[in-house]
Parts: C-alpha cells; sequence; structure tokens
C-alpha cells in the first residue's frame, strides 16, 4: 500500500470482514474495535494531529474505503486526513462515569471509516481512544499503530507483504491441501459439540456496553502463578478461558446445550516487531470442553493444555491458514455459515475472546505522558453478544467485557465476574 | 545448534533490532518469547533435532535461554 492506492484484502482480513458484516447485518456498527487509554496528563495534541497527518501519508490504508475486486475486496486510499475528534467531559458529573459514557456513546455511533481518533478531555489528563475496523487491522497491530503514533522514530514502523500469505507460499500445493483437510476435520470436530451461550436472544436492537474487571499486582502475579501451575509456561491463554468456562458454567448459562467452544487468535507477527503495521496476521485456534469436563477444576485445565498441546503437534495452528486462503473465494454470508454455523444450525461461539498480552508504554509513558489505566471493547455477532479481552498494563491484569444490551442480561454478567474472580483467583470457594 | 534455533527464534518469534548481539545466556522470556511462541520453538526444536522434549520440562530453566534450550535438547537425547 505504501506505494500503491489499493490493497487486496489478506486471507485474514477477509475473515475479520465477513465477521463485519455478519455485525452489520445485525443492524451494529460493524466489527470495529477500540483501544482506550487514560492518560495522565493533557499530551501535545496538534503534535498528535501531525503524527496521525504522517500516518496517513506512509499508510495510506489508515484512511480507505473497502471496495469489491471480482469475488475479493480491497483497501483504496481515499487520501482523506484521520482529524482528532474532541470531546469533554462535563465538569460536574464524575469523570469516570462520564469518561464511560462518551466512550460507549462514540463506540456505539453508526460509523463508515476504518480508523478514528479521538480525545476525552478529563479535569487534568484524559482519554485517547483510538477505533480501527477489524478488517483494517489486528489487535497487535494496534498496539503498533499507538507505538507509531508516540514514538521518536516513526521512520523505523514499515508496511510488509501479509504474513499469511508469506506462510502459504512456503508451502508446496500438496502440503497446504494436506493442512486443508486436518483444518476441515477439526472444524468438523468443534462443529459437533452444541455450544452454551450467554444468551437465547438472537436479534433485535442492541446497545453495546462495558464493564472491566481491573486486578492489582499481588492479584495479578497470583494468577499468573496459578496459570503456571495449572496451564503450564505455554497456557496462560487457557488459564482465563478455562476460568471463564467456569464461572458460565457454575452460574447457570442462559442457553445451556453440550459444552462450551471459544475460539482463540493466534498472532503470526513475532514479539515487539514494529512491522507489519496494518493488515491482519491472525490463525484461529478453538478451545473446547463438554458441560462435565468443565464442573472438574482441575481436569478442565489438563484437558484444555492437553487439547492445545495436540493442535501445535499437528500444525492445526498453522492448518486454519490455507482454510482461510480458500475462504477468500466465498461469499461473505457463505463463508459465515462455515465459520459461525454448529451442525445443528445452533451457534459456534461461546464467548468472543482475545489474549492481547502486554500493553505498556515503559517510563515514557504515550506521547510522554504516563498511561495510568486502560480498557479494551470490540463489537461481537448476536449470538453470542458477549466479548472478553485480556491484557496486562505494567504488570496488572485487565479484563474488558464487551456485552450487548438488551441480549445479554446484566445481572447475570456481574454474577459471571464475580465467579470469574474466585476462579481466577482460586479463592476458598473455587 | 544453538545459531539454527536462533535463526528460527528471530525469523519467525520475536523481532530484535540486532539478534547477533543477543546473547547465548540472554533471558528469551524477557526478549518477548510468548506462550505460543514456546510451544513453536518446541514444535521446531523436535523436528529439527529428532527428539521428543518431555511436557512435563517444559519451564523457563529449559526454554529462557539459547544456552539452556540447547543442553535440554542434549540431555532430551540429541547426539549430533
Amino acid at each position: 500500500m505504501t506505494d500503491s492506492k489499493e490493497q487486496l484484502f489478506n486471507p485474514g482480513d477477509y475473515f475479520t470482514y465477513v465477521l463485519d458484516q455478519e455485525i452489520r447485518n445485525a443492524g451494529m456498527p460493524g466489527g470495529y474495535c477500540g483501544f482506550a487509554l487514560q492518560l495522565a496528563e493533557t499530551p501535545d495534541l496538534s503534535g498528535l494531529q501531525k503524527r496521525l497527518n504522517l500516518l496517513v501519508e506512509r499508510f495510506p490504508q489508515a484512511s480507505a474505503n473497502i471496495e469489491p475486486r471480482g469475488k475479493r475486496f480491497a483497501w483504496v486510499a481515499t487520501g482523506n486526513p484521520i482529524l482528532l475528534e474532541l470531546h469533554q467531559c462535563q465538569p460536574d458529573a464524575n469523570e469516570a462515569d462520564e469518561t464511560q459514557r462518551l466512550l460507549l456513546d462514540i463506540f456505539n455511533r453508526q460509523e463508515s471509516r476504518p480508523l478514528t481518533v479521538h480525545w476525552i478531555a478529563g479535569a487534568d489528563g484524559g482519554t485517547v481512544l483510538l477505533i480501527w475496523l477489524h478488517p483494517l487491522l489486528d489487535a497487535r497491530g494496534c498496539k503498533i499503530l499507538l507505538d507509531f503514533l508516540s514514538t521518536e522514530r516513526p521512520e523505523s514502523f514499515k508496511d510488509s507483504p501479509s504474513l499469511i500469505e508469506a506462510k502459504l507460499a512456503q508451502w508446496s500445493f500438496w502440503k497446504k491441501l494436506q493442512l486443508f483437510f486436518k483444518a476441515k476435520r477439526h472444524n468438523t470436530a468443534a462443529n459437533s459439540l452444541d455450544s452454551c451461550l450467554p444468551t437465547q436472544v438472537e436479534q433485535g436492537p442492541q446497545h453495546l456496553q462495558l464493564k472491566v474487571q481491573r486486578f492489582d499486582a499481588e492479584q495479578s502475579q497470583r494468577i499468573a502463578k496459578l496459570a503456571q501451575q495449572y496451564t503450564g509456561l505455554t497456557g496462560r491463554t487457557l488459564y482465563y478461558l478455562g476460568c471463564f468456562m467456569r464461572a458460565m458454567e457454575l452460574v447457570g448459562p442462559p442457553a445451556a446445550k453440550d459444552g462450551y467452544c471459544i475460539p482463540y487468535a493466534f498472532n503470526l507477527r513475532r514479539q515487539n516487531a514494529p512491522t507489519p503495521v496494518f493488515g491482519n496476521h491472525i490463525g484461529c485456534l478453538f478451545a473446547r470442553a463438554t458441560r462435565q469436563q468443565v464442573r472438574d477444576r482441575t481436569g478442565l485445565f489438563a484437558h484444555l493444555l492437553s487439547e492445545h498441546k495436540q493442535v501445535v503437534r499437528d500444525e492445526l495452528d498453522l492448518a486454519y491458514l490455507p482454510l482461510m486462503w480458500l475462504g477468500q473465494w466465498l461469499s461473505p454470508d457463505k463463508y459465515a455459515k462455515v465459520l459461525r454455523k454448529q451442525h445443528s444450525g445452533g451457534e459456534l461461539s461461546s464467548l468472543w475472546f482475545s489474549d492481547i498480552g502486554e500493553l505498556s508504554w515503559g517510563k515514557t509513558g504515550f506521547l510522554g505522558v504516563p498511561v495510568t489505566d486502560l480498557s479494551l471493547m470490540c463489537w461481537m455477532t448476536l449470538p453470542p453478544g458477549l466479548a472478553l479481552l485480556a491484557c496486562q498494563h505494567n504488570g496488572k491484569l485487565v479484563l474488558s467485557y464487551s456485552y450487548l444490551s438488551p441480549a445479554i442480561d446484566e445481572a447475570w454478567l456481574e454474577a459471571v465476574m464475580a465467579r470469574m474472580n474466585v476462579e481466577l483467583l482460586e479463592t476458598a470457594e473455587s | 545448534m544453538k545459531d539454527v534455533l536462533k535463526s528460527f527464534i528471530f525469523a519467525e518469534l520475536i523481532y530484535h533490532e540486532d539478534p547477533a548481539t543477543f546473547g547465548d545466556e540472554d533471558n528469551l522470556l524477557d526478549a518477548g518469547l510468548d506462550s505460543m511462541g514456546i510451544m513453536r520453538l518446541i514444535m521446531f526444536a523436535e523436528k529439527e533435532f529428532g527428539v521428543t522434549l518431555p511436557d512435563t520440562e517444559i519451564e523457563p530453566d529449559n526454554v529462557g535461554s539459547l544456552k539452556s534450550l540447547e543442553s535440554w535438547i542434549r540431555r532430551s537425547g540429541y547426539t549430533g
């Protein structure tokens, strides 16, 4: 895109575009995600605007439209600037409540642009909100984008070809075919266990809401230690997923079926790499367990870990890539059925989940200002109408729950979050 | 062996501005090796060196540095 005004979707972009279309078709804004960074002071906002201008200059797809190209889709640059949008908390209101209200107002509005950036001013500092459309980039990419906006060395950030396509190019035709059938069998197995869901509602107008569960440094260390004890060095994500399955099971799933299936992504980007900035470089895995397995805490973690290891040993993590590559030639509605529907016709995902990992800005902060807190949000399909985004901020675990209201019952979610607390910290009741 | 492991790690799993300066005893976990990266590294090592690295031994002492990783692979039966 840096030397062209047009960029065809890569297989990961199309995968997320299909889900974006499902969300839009249900009357919601689309597959948007948001990172909200609370800053201790007001940063140099004119400097931020200049950096946004540089972003569009260096990476034109940051300001682009999606247009069809035959059976595929492409980003076509518009060249329009990304203007920092300014919002102000009402001075007489509780600032935290007012910031959350503004965040959600912005996030719930209808939008067509792939990337918008906002400053919500408080009494002293405020909140930077970056909202992006998932086909534009994945969550790891968003961290890189935030780093680009904040760095003193923007020239070190470069675009590069799709990592999925680079990986596919390494394999022979036969290897791709072999992996494709592996993934298909994996999907078939995933689709055979009817998933418990957090709601029975499948349609109707919805509003996105957000609840954030924050853990202090001591609690976060305890959770990390327990995660290592139960799921080993390779499975912190699995610990969060297992705890959520148990919380949902013990509170009672509103749509009770056979078990739980939670897809989770893995990222092909190298850790700490400033490139690629844009594009989705992700594969997909599934954490699955029957309700009976979920009720046995120790057994559940052993099951999830064993399943995960087998998946990696069988190269199923990579097997999804050829499937995503072929999916590019399916229409969005046909592809959506493959991604979402079980053999019974029910929804596959009990929850949308992503573990984004460490999100810290070190001593220099964001634009030179300390980041005091953060929250994450995303739209999702209905069902499940609930997404859990996990990250660590300065070593402290933050769990952000985005949910659709009225589809998800708020009291039920609060009970699940309370139970999640117990499960994560393994307090006496767990 | 360490060179082969190092090439894979910095080509596929972790970004480093100058991998040549990354020492054999430098901490891979601090450098950004995450849980999925560890699994991919283990799968790579098993295939490349023809050994089985036991699940029960996946711990920081064995995957924390290139040196400890090499030592673990040798203890697991690699004789090359």
